[in-house]
């Protein structure tokens, strides 16, 4: 089926507008202008391609199903990113990959996390990668963070969420939010500077 | 540096103390050594990530992605009830019990404006310039009604007695 040429032109307020009294051609060129980031979200909190493709779609169906209820108080990708995030913390709740908070903590005090507790040594873990180079570090690091500490820093720096939003998404408290964003912090900073020394060796 | 104090730099970085700490902790953390090298860190790491997010695209054709998603919209749609007033389904727990007590209440209320209007029956109504005292006597299961009219409050005018079976007979 190809969708209609004029459609993918139309302003996004109009798509919505249209979308909303039923148009399913409007929904569609909405889905193509945005699926990218729906998806590349989806990615961000699964890390696994097939993971994040079904709950993409299924974001998008969901918005299909609640898009009367949107008022336009955000922009329409916003509004459909949150439906993504909540689609995948539930999902990564029911497969039981968002621990509880005791064990977490555990991990956080004994070995794997130590760094943390060190003095900051990597005031600039960044300097002098090329943005391509950086993008890629990037992504290698968080695939290394726990689902906790991953999520908590997807939600803060790419999603622009206050503590106390990350907290109502993710069910736990404000303290464990910073707690979470401090140690992951830590951790990337920690493994993109020794992704650096790696490569300079 | 204490834990707590590394969490107040972090959230000095990130607006989320109330102005005047904010104040504070910055000026502590121009200060400290430690504190700011540990600001500096956390902040490249921030400003890092919010810029270079890694760039992800669909594997799949436009076609196909949203064809499934077509799909899974008309599966859904056929479904009869699906979806149809969600909130009700929600609020159903709490209003059924709510129900209950409201019906309760009525029949409460309802036997209560019964009684009330039978009492009523049973008092009558004295009018203007005139005074009514009543007497119940429970073991006789008796009541009297005296009526006096204002002009003469020594003589009973009229006089009103409810016999065991809660017949009412007046006397004048």
């Amino acid at each position: 089926m190809s969708m209609d040429p004029d459609r993918p032109a139309l302003e996004e307020a109009d798509l919505v507008g249209m979308a909303q009294r039923g148009d399913m051609a409007s929904f569609e060129a909405l889905v193509a202008r945005y699926r990218d980031k729906i998806y590349a979200r989806a990615y961000s909190m699964m890390r696994n391609e097939e993971e994040a493709l079904d709950l993409s779609q299924d974001a998008w169906v969901k918005g299909w199903q609640k898009l009367a209820q949107f008022q336009g108080d955000s922009s329409f990708i916003t509004w459909m990113t949150r439906i993504t995030i909540n689609l995948c913390l539930d999902q990564l709740r029911k497969q039981k990959r968002l621990r509880a908070e005791s064990l977490e903590a555990m991990e956080e005090d004994g070995g794997r996390g130590v760094e943390w507790r060190l003095p900051a040594a990597n005031p600039n873990p960044t300097a002098g990668l090329e943005q391509a180079e950086l993008r890629e570090r990037i992504d290698r690091a968080l695939a290394q963070l726990s689902v906790e500490h991953r999520t908590a820093l997807v939600l803060h720096e790419f999603e622009d969420m206050e503590y106390k939003e990350i907290a109502r998404r993710m069910k736990c408290s404000i303290g464990t939010v910073m707690s979470r964003l401090y140690y992951a912090r830590r951790r990337m900073a920690s493994l993109l500077a020794g992704l650096k020394r790696e490569n300079s060796e | 540096m204490k834990h707590d104090l590394e969490l107040k730099v972090q959230a000095w970085l990130d607006g989320e103390l109330p102005e005047h700490e904010a104040r504070r902790i910055g000026q502590w953390i121009a200060r400290d050594a430690e504190a700011s090298a540990l600001a500096a860190e956390l902040g490249c790491v921030r400003q890092a990530l919010s810029r270079h997010e890694a760039p992800v695209t669909v594997g799949e054709s436009r076609e196909f992605y949203w064809s499934k998603i077509e799909r899974q919209i008309q599966r859904e749609a056929a479904v009869p009830g699906k979806d149809s007033l969600p909130w009700l389904a929600r609020w159903r727990k709490y209003l059924e019990p709510a129900a209950g007590v409201v019906a309760l209440t009525c029949v409460i209320l309802m036997a209560v404006m019964q009684a009330g209007s039978r009492t009523f029956d049973e008092i009558s109504s004295p009018g203007d310039g005139m005074e009514a005292v009543t007497f119940h006597d429970q073991s006789a299961q008796m009541t009297v009604v005296w009526l006096r009219t204002a002009q003469n409050q020594s003589v009973p005018k009229n006089v009103r007695f409810e016999d065991e079976h809660g017949t009412v007979v007046d006397l004048e």
